[in-house]
């Protein structure tokens, strides 16, 4: 559905000097600089797939974005989405897809959102028929059909967010570009989205490309995970495969009502962190051992409380972005 | 083509609920320049006539300079209300990422919005037209001329409309479009016509003007409300001709500035 091979985007800028004698001297000559924001992608996505893109600011998320839906054209190599090259931006093409910008609205802020919804159907050739069907069943599904007629400069970001979702969904689109479409909104906003995204893709099956910062709508959502850092494809594969590139252990906390003794025999051999007063410990355990070690320190120790991680996927990114190597090195 | 019409028609739609739906902002937008503009115009004149008592300047009596400029003031509505504002914030803001992405290009959606608040501004033309004849003030017209000068106002707004598209897309260079807008207008008013009918101007400069678009924004359609003799081959063979220029330059421009175009912010 989506393919990419050694796609490039370069862009181009100008070294400037600073203070006064650097602002004239750019007047007159200006050192270029290139720099590639994306560089020798490749990617391959098949029909039905959410994938999530994941990397740090910066990393070239966005621009790869932007090459695929087809709003900026690659400095080299080959994109092709549903059979069409996105730059050339035919109108068929841009019947088959949709984007949703968490950071910028694509409504029109100074009317009714349902106004906007009608200009599309308009723009998309959508049957009334089938306009009224997506709009009842969306406004159902969002529990946004109250909305339809206040105006959009009116309604708070989590609302509006919902309502950019439906927008983008009328007209049926074969490929969703989702760009960071939970950024800013509350929990409940974001579980809301999150939620609806991945119930419509299951009625839809429709192929989805993600990027956001909040690991919880990733691991809700995409079963396929592509990591790009400094332009460049780090990591290509399932998200359990993720998870596991730190090891396979878990993780274990344990707080403590007390301090308590660092130098008991229990600890000897254990792969654990202690807190500074050693009212809290970690321990990083086999999958196999966490039956047997937890019941043990809960036996011997002043338990007050213990978890699991939930994500670990939100560890190996901050890992991986604290140290790119991690995956290089693999 | 039934489709097409369609998307035009919504478009049109929802351009006149954008403009309509801050209802003073509406008013200020579109009537107080050009009446200010026409008192300020009332009151210069006013001052050079009362200094000089019973003279004709260029030909024109005090009176037949402010029919003068009533027409201006009708013609300016018709002809140059709209501005390339929106346009050029739509490139700045990166807004023009969701029409590169939508089945309805930047171009045809802004010109779509351009004919709905041509619609609007013909509506307050026509009110305008209506209250100046209800304060007695209204110029001897005849049906005809009304006509053919609304008509030829709509033709020069087109060609307001291309050079306005022209200042907007300029937003890929530049970051601030305003001023450029500002020089604009400056000239325009000036050259035109709109303060000082062209009688007024040397016979030289008046030649030159001649093939220029500017004495076609003004001086032609008031000259045309009023019943004047006026070349109408010429009027439209000039007002084509910059036309077809400007239309040219923009789908030049806007190809090089997409190439620019990195949807700043996306």
């Amino acid at each position: 559905m989506i393919r990419t091979k050694n796609l490039t985007k370069t862009f181009k800028s100008y070294k400037k000097q600073p203070g006064l004698k650097g602002a004239f001297g750019a007047f007159f000559k200006r050192d270029e600089v290139s720099k590639n924001a994306v560089d020798q992608f490749d990617l391959d996505v098949n029909q039905g797939e959410i994938i999530g893109l994941l990397g740090p600011n910066g990393a070239g998320k966005t621009t790869l974005m932007k090459m695929l839906t087809g709003i900026i054209v690659p400095s080299s190599g080959e994109i092709e989405i549903a059979g069409h090259v996105p730059w050339k931006r035919e109108k068929e093409f841009r019947k088959k897809i949709a984007l949703v910008m968490g950071q910028k609205s694509q409504l029109w802020w100074d009317i009714p959102s349902l106004d906007s919804f009608k200009l599309l159907q308009k723009y998309y050739e959508i049957p009334d028929k089938r306009f009224n069907e997506k709009v009842n069943m969306m406004g159902e599904l969002l529990n946004v059909r109250d909305l339809f007629h206040v105006h959009v400069r009116k309604l708070s970001l989590g609302e509006r967010m919902k309502l950019e979702l439906m927008a983008s969904l009328l007209h049926d689109p074969e490929v969703l570009f989702l760009d960071e479409p939970t950024i800013g909104l509350d929990l409940i906003a974001q579980e809301n989205i999150r939620n609806f995204i991945k119930e419509y893709h299951e009625l839809n099956k429709l192929t989805v490309v993600l990027t956001s910062h909040y690991m919880a709508d990733v691991q809700a959502l995409c079963p396929h995970l592509v990591l790009i850092a400094g332009g460049k494809k780090t990591y290509d594969g399932s998200i359990s495969k993720f998870e596991k590139i730190l090891g396979h252990k878990k993780n274990v906390v344990f707080n403590f009502n007390q301090s308590i003794d660092r130098s008991d025999d229990f600890w000897t051999g254990l792969d654990l962190t202690f807190s500074e007063n050693s009212d809290e410990v970690e321990l990083r355990l086999e999958e196999s051992e966490v039956r047997e070690i937890s019941a043990a320190i809960l036996n011997k120790f002043p338990v007050t409380d213990f978890y699991t991680e939930k994500m670990p996927i939100e560890k190996v990114m901050k890992k991986i972005m604290e140290n790119p190597n991690i995956l290089l090195g693999k | 083509m039934k489709n097409n019409l369609l998307k035009w028609y919504q478009t049109i739609l929802i351009s006149w609920k954008k403009n309509t739906a801050y209802r003073l902002n509406f008013l200020l937008q579109i009537i107080g320049p050009a009446l200010v503009f026409f008192f300020i115009k009332y009151s210069l004149w006013n001052t050079i006539f009362s200094k000089n008592p019973g003279v004709k300047i260029g030909g024109y009596t005090f009176a037949a300079m402010i029919t003068y400029h009533i027409w201006s003031f009708i013609v300016s509505l018709i002809a140059q209300g709209h501005t390339a504002l929106n346009l050029s914030m739509d490139i700045r803001m990166g807004r023009i990422s969701s029409y590169l992405i939508y089945p309805f290009n930047f171009w045809e959606f802004h010109t779509a919005s351009f004919i709905g608040f041509q619609l609007l501004q013909f509506v307050v033309a026509s009110i305008s037209l209506l209250i100046f004849s209800l304060l007695g003030i209204l110029p001897e017209f005849t049906w005809t001329n009304l006509v053919l000068g609304m008509t030829c106002s709509f033709y020069v707004s087109l060609f307001w409309y291309t050079l306005q598209y022209l200042t907007g897309i300029i937003a890929f260079w530049l970051e601030e479009t305003w001023i450029l807008r500002v020089i604009l207008q400056i000239v325009t008013v000036f050259l035109s016509g709109a303060v000082i009918p062209l009688e007024l101007f040397p016979a030289w400069a008046v030649k030159i003007l001649e093939y220029t678009p500017f004495p076609y924004l003004t001086y032609y359609p008031i000259k045309i409300f009023s019943g004047a003799p006026v070349d109408l081959t010429n009027f439209f063979t000039i007002v084509t001709g910059w036309m077809i220029i400007l239309i040219l330059a923009n789908s030049f421009i806007w190809k090089r500035g997409m190439r620019l175009y990195t949807a700043a912010g996306m």
